[in-house]
């Protein structure tokens, strides 16, 4: 049994009032109805962070109450729908969330009525022994009530009492999953990457539709909240899913025939152009307050500015493509791809298609790793940006064939090779980023100019002053891709990468 | 952390009530408090509802730290600890003085189960004996309760004489009157010329003879909890910001 001073018991149904505690103990429990019943939301970012870490998050009336993994109770006033956790007003609720990531807004997994009392558990001379609370939530579906209760200091014989009186009404049910089960039984937990199941000697086609299937799946999950513009991951998470779909197009030569593979490409192609201007115009807009860091106060008037036109274009671009995902005709042509996908017999599938997933996979990913290297040692101070640009991209996509085929490799293997990879691409990320934020500010300076080229003196020297000090990140970033490869190309990744992927005859 | 000591060398001054009003006070003010009682004939506990440990009282339980920590009991109340003992004066000793020593075991031992308390009230015996010195060098500040009556003033007398003889810091002395009846002749002439005698020696506040404080042994609760308005609860009120006034500002 735990030493844990807290204790919370899930219960389906309502809390019974006249909870009866072991017959050989001399205590008695009471049980005091504190607020009738409201109206609750249960709050969570898409990803379902917070029931992922163990915590429940519930918004009722203008107060939030936060249930931590630790099985404690904290809540503050304030509401949470819409807003990120550092917008929350100060509090203990806010202060525990500080780990909830900060790019994704509080959004609303279910809603229902919740009644809240305390409860105490008192010895014959009225002292209280044990302190507690309890809370029912009823939805649609059902209803649950939680009992948590505290071991006070020098009362530890009562508290085990208690909790084992607890325990044994409530039966086998614990945890939260209990609480969702009940009473959202059909929320579904949305996964941007989830594991894709086929087996070694499946062949390469099966593979490539499963995985094609199940992204073009992942993508459609985040339209509503791209139409509800909730936060700009929904965005991020649906080009991030229509990327793995034409990845795996373009690195799995010969799957589908020629004429199938360069159709597919068009269309997942158009999918994805109407996102590109919102997506980047959101990742300038969150970066937002690292630009003004950048520069000093004196060119903050032209930055404003700047991000005021952003701002009022993203407003556009958002609607333009909430109209997009609400019209009939792109619903109409998502559902007939991922039908297309559902039945095989639609595709069209090329030479390589019989392959065993294994042995495919293995010959891509050890291709894919080879041209890594040979890029990347030949990357010296004198070689053109160009080159460093094509390593971020092959990287990437050795990548997503890893992360593919994930499932039919050691993943402990995996896990080893992933972590340099990643500080490698990171590394490749960041160069890129400064990059392309240099293009797109001379982009926007020349946008902005007159036909004889003017341009407003605020404006102007803001975009002048970002440019120059990316361009120096830029060039500091270059530098660490020589020490971060070699790090990922110690002898144990490369052994590693010779033990997984090489097979006889490469 | 500060320790406030309760104390009078003469009984039935309302020592107790003091104890447990003042770290009922303390505690809502948001302060982690200890409430010791080291008064054999003392009642905070009761007034707590918390039973006397049986283990406590046999035992030499200080030289078992875990012992010691394990024998504090929560009270009702948010921030108030009760240590249901009562202590042989060596007990008590040891007690103060690992208490002050930030690396003792006890000190460790208490910080490990959240009880790093900001302030300890002690209940103490009304015994006036050399072994009290130590009580004196060991609190910040020492709360005596005086019933203004001849008796009293003579006691309170030989209060001041002990810290004179033993060269002890007088300022450390807070003294009240308590269980004051207005009625009484005699109350008003000797507060008047206590007052005068012992300018810095006691606190505006006064504690009133009420039937609420008494009531506490049928409530056993602080007088605030069960009478918040009441003269006497305001009274404490008011005594326990006047002391903190007194410990904020010798910080």
């Amino acid at each position: 049994m735990s030493d844990a001073d807290n204790d919370l018991v899930v219960f389906p149904g309502a809390f019974d009032l006249d909870v009866a505690l072991q017959a050989d103990s001399n205590l008695t429990l009471q049980a005091e109805l504190h607020q009738q019943k409201k109206p609750f939301v249960i709050l969570d970012d898409h990803d379902q962070s917070l029931r992922n870490s163990g915590c429940l998050l519930i918004e009722s009336g203008n107060r939030l109450q936060l249930l931590q993994p630790d099985q404690v109770w904290v809540s503050q006033a304030g509401k949470g729908y819409g807003k990120f956790v550092n917008e929350l007003p100060d509090g203990p609720v806010r202060d525990s969330l500080a780990g909830f990531p900060p790019l994704r807004a509080l959004t609303e997994i279910g809603r229902g009525i919740i009644e809240t009392g305390s409860l105490a558990a008192l010895d014959e001379l009225q002292k209280t022994v044990v302190r507690g609370s309890f809370v029912v939530l009823r939805s649609d579906a059902g209803q649950v009530s939680l009992a948590s209760i505290q071991r006070l200091r020098g009362y530890d014989r009562a508290f085990e009492t208690v909790k084992g009186s607890l325990r044994s009404m409530a039966g086998p049910h614990h945890g939260l999953e209990t609480v969702f089960g009940a009473l959202f039984p059909n929320v579904e937990q949305y996964q941007a990457k989830p594991t894709i199941h086929f087996g070694k000697l499946e062949p390469a086609s099966e593979a490539a539709t499963e995985i094609i299937r199940t992204f073009i799946a992942v993508a459609r999950k985040n339209e509503a909240g791209v139409i509800a513009d909730i936060d700009t991951e929904f965005l991020h998470d649906y080009r991030v899913s229509l990327r793995r779909v034409r990845s795996v197009l373009s690195l799995f030569k010969g799957v589908f025939s020629d004429q199938e593979t360069a159709e597919l490409k068009r269309i997942f192609s158009d999918l994805m152009s109407p996102t590109g201007r919102l997506r980047d115009l959101d990742v300038y807009l969150l970066e937002r307050e690292s630009y003004f860091k950048l520069v000093p106060p004196s060119l903050h008037a032209g930055l404003g500015k700047m991000f005021d036109q952003f701002e009022t274009e993203r407003a556009r671009e958002q609607k333009k493509l909430s109209r997009r995902f609400r019209s009939a005709s792109y619903d109409q042509s998502m559902k007939e791809l991922a039908a297309q996908f559902d039945d095989p017999t639609r595709l069209e599938f090329g030479q390589n298609a019989d392959l065993g997933a294994y042995k495919y996979a293995c010959s891509l990913i050890w291709k894919r790793y080879r041209k890594v290297c040979k890029l990347a040692r030949s990357i010296d101070p004198e070689t053109p940006d160009e080159a460093v640009h094509e390593l971020r991209i092959h990287c990437k996509k050795l990548r997503y064939l890893m992360e593919f085929f994930a499932q039919l490799f050691d993943a402990k293997a995996f896990k080893t090779i992933i972590k340099p990879l990643k500080r490698l691409q990171d590394n490749l990320g960041a160069f890129n980023d400064c990059s392309v934020q240099q293009d797109a500010l001379l982009a926007f300076a020349v946008q902005q100019s007159s036909s004889s080229g003017q341009v407003d003196a605020n404006l102007g020297l803001s975009v002048g002053g970002l440019i120059a000090i990316l361009n120096q990140r830029q060039q500091a970033e270059r530098e660490r891709v020589v020490s971060n490869f070699q790090h990922f190309d110690s002898p144990d990744i490369r052994e590693l990468f010779r033990i997984l992927f090489q097979t006889p005859g490469d | 952390m500060k320790i406030i000591a309760c104390y009078s060398n003469k009984g039935g001054v309302g020592k107790t009530a003091t104890s447990v009003n003042l770290a009922y006070a303390c505690a809502q003010a948001g302060m982690r408090v200890l409430l010791c009682d080291l008064d054999p004939q003392g009642a905070s506990g009761f007034y707590l509802r918390v039973k006397p440990s049986k283990k406590l009282t046999e035992a030499r339980f200080f030289e078992d730290v875990k012992r010691f920590t394990k024998s504090i009991r929560a009270s009702d109340f948010k921030n108030l600890d009760v240590l249901p003992a009562n202590m042989t004066y060596r007990d008590f000793d040891v007690f103060l003085s690992r208490m002050r020593n930030k690396r003792s075991r006890l000190k460790k031992a208490l910080k490990s189960v959240g009880g790093d308390y900001d302030v300890i009230v002690l209940d103490c015996p009304p015994n006036f004996s050399t072994l009290s010195e130590n009580i004196f060098k060991a609190a910040d500040t020492i709360v005596v309760p005086v019933i203004p009556s001849t008796l009293s003033e003579r006691t309170f007398d030989q209060l001041v004489g002990f810290f004179d003889e033993h060269k002890l810091p007088k300022k450390k002395l807070r003294a009240f009157f308590s269980m004051v009846q207005r009625r009484k002749k005699l109350h008003v002439e000797t507060i008047a010329a206590m007052r005068k005698q012992y300018r810095k020696r006691f606190m505006s506040t006064s504690i009133p003879f009420s039937a609420d404080i008494e009531r506490m042994g049928l409530y056993r609760a602080p007088v605030v909890t069960y009478a918040s308005r009441s003269v006497a609860g305001l009274a404490y009120r008011e005594l326990f910001k006047e002391l903190k006034k007194g410990l904020d500002s010798k910080r």
